[in-house]
């Protein structure tokens, strides 16, 4: 078929990989591919503020959720409790390195980073100081997709504290708050992150 | 119905994977090559190259890794010195004997019923898009999106022990120690995670244009 496509009239879906003229979208539209129902292009509502915002908002959470006892246990008198911190701690000390590295990497490591990848890119876009290097930071900021796991260990606080709940006297602290407004900002700050339109604008000031 | 849809490859264009930026191709034989996206300068392939024999390599690990998962103790719970090991499937035994019903059933979907579904689903799809026998695109990319999606809720049961063996730390009274399922259980998680990822569901919507191709020139 013809060669001389302008790749820039034209978006592929990433699902199934149907050709399509490049929809024009307005903010809050997006497009859906008609053969496997995917969502192709986003235009999402006021990204960079609300990212910047949210990003803002988790980077200032990051250290009271990670460093602040999550619950505490009371039986016989004794009291303990335990953080974030103090999960990946137990394990090293008890020889799991491989599950105390993993559980960094899932809840710490990936939601920290992506967090501040989300701050940096939305501030430079918010301020308008792109510069080429953003290119390969924000391929780089794609491939921890799929690897962040915060909203389940969210849901792993919440059965073991059902499974202490039967047989001990369990008390909640506060960086149990702090975790779960950890969770909901780092979650918001990616969803309203626009991909599609950080890419375009990319292109258009670096490439050609 | 008609699935001759025109697709990238038809028209000799590739879809970066990152940055989604259609690439064109330079020649014939750039289609099995790797491709520098024009946009974020990141190398991809028009289809992620033997990407069934990846999927089914590491679906062979998880499914290896997932029997010791079951058959070693995940956790010990110790009281005054004395320890009470369990497997997945005996602590959710626990919740029931317990009347922790709901509990038992989320520890159950994403401990046994994910991963299980994870596996046995790619071997399927795998066989469905090698054969091409009853191949339903438009349900199977369904299914993968939703095993997807599982995919990382797996890792509940590992998080859990995690927590209760930092919170339950009260000497001598009582405390829990994690048992090596964990590991074997971790690494079935990662393991069908990697399987899903290599997985190109473009490739359900390939075979079946070629069968439908196929169809038509038979009936002529």
């Amino acid at each position: 078929m013809s060669t001389n496509i302008d790749t820039k009239q034209f978006i592929a879906c990433q699902q199934c990989d149907a050709l399509y003229g490049k929809p024009d979208l307005i903010q809050g539209q997006s497009a859906k591919c008609v053969r496997c129902g995917n969502i192709m292009a986003e235009r999402k509502v006021d990204s960079i503020e609300r990212s910047f915002h949210w990003s803002l908002a988790g980077i200032l959470l990051l250290l009271p959720a990670i460093l602040l006892p999550i619950m505490g246990v009371t039986l016989a008198g004794q009291y303990h409790h335990a953080s974030l911190l103090d999960c990946i701690v137990a394990l090293i000390d008890r020889g799991f390195f491989m599950i105390a590295t993993l559980v960094f990497l899932f809840a710490v490591a990936v939601p920290v980073v992506r967090l501040f990848g989300a701050f940096y890119i939305t501030y430079t876009f918010k301020f308008n100081k792109l510069k080429p290097s953003l290119l390969p930071f924000f391929r780089a900021f794609h491939h921890l997709d799929s690897w962040a796991m915060l909203n389940v260990f969210m849901l792993g606080i919440v059965v073991s504290m059902y499974k202490l709940l039967d047989d001990t006297e369990l008390s909640v602290n506060l960086g149990l708050l702090a975790f779960i407004l950890w969770l909901i900002s780092s979650t918001m700050a990616s969803i309203a992150l626009d991909q599609d339109y950080i890419w375009q604008e990319l292109e258009d000031e670096f490439v050609n | 119905m008609n699935l001759l849809i025109n697709t990238a490859m038809n028209n000799n264009l590739a879809l970066c994977p990152q940055c989604h930026k259609l690439n064109k191709l330079r020649s014939e034989a750039a289609k099995r090559e790797k491709i520098q996206c024009v946009r974020c300068h990141g190398l991809f392939y028009q289809r992620k190259p033997q990407s069934l024999q990846y999927t089914l390599a590491w679906n062979i690990a998880a499914l290896i890794a997932f029997i010791p998962a079951n058959l070693y103790p995940i956790m010990i719970i110790y009281s005054l010195g004395i320890g009470d090991p369990s497997t997945i499937l005996s602590g959710i035994g626990q919740f029931i004997d317990q009347g922790l019903y709901p509990i038992a059933v989320i520890i159950f979907t994403a401990s046994i019923i994910v991963p299980l579904l994870k596996i046995i689903g790619l071997f399927l799809l795998v066989y469905r898009v090698h054969t091409g026998v009853r191949l339903r695109p438009d349900k199977h990319s369904k299914f993968y999106h939703a095993l997807e999606f599982l995919g990382p809720w797996s890792m509940l049961d590992v998080f859990v022990v995690a927590l209760l063996v930092a919170v339950v730390e009260l000497g001598f009274v009582t405390s829990v120690a994690a048992g090596p399922a964990i590991n074997y259980f971790t690494l079935t998680v990662i393991f069908t995670m990697l399987a899903a990822n290599s997985f190109d569901p473009r490739l359900l919507w390939d075979k079946n244009q070629d069968k439908e191709i196929l169809k038509e020139e038979n009936d002529n």
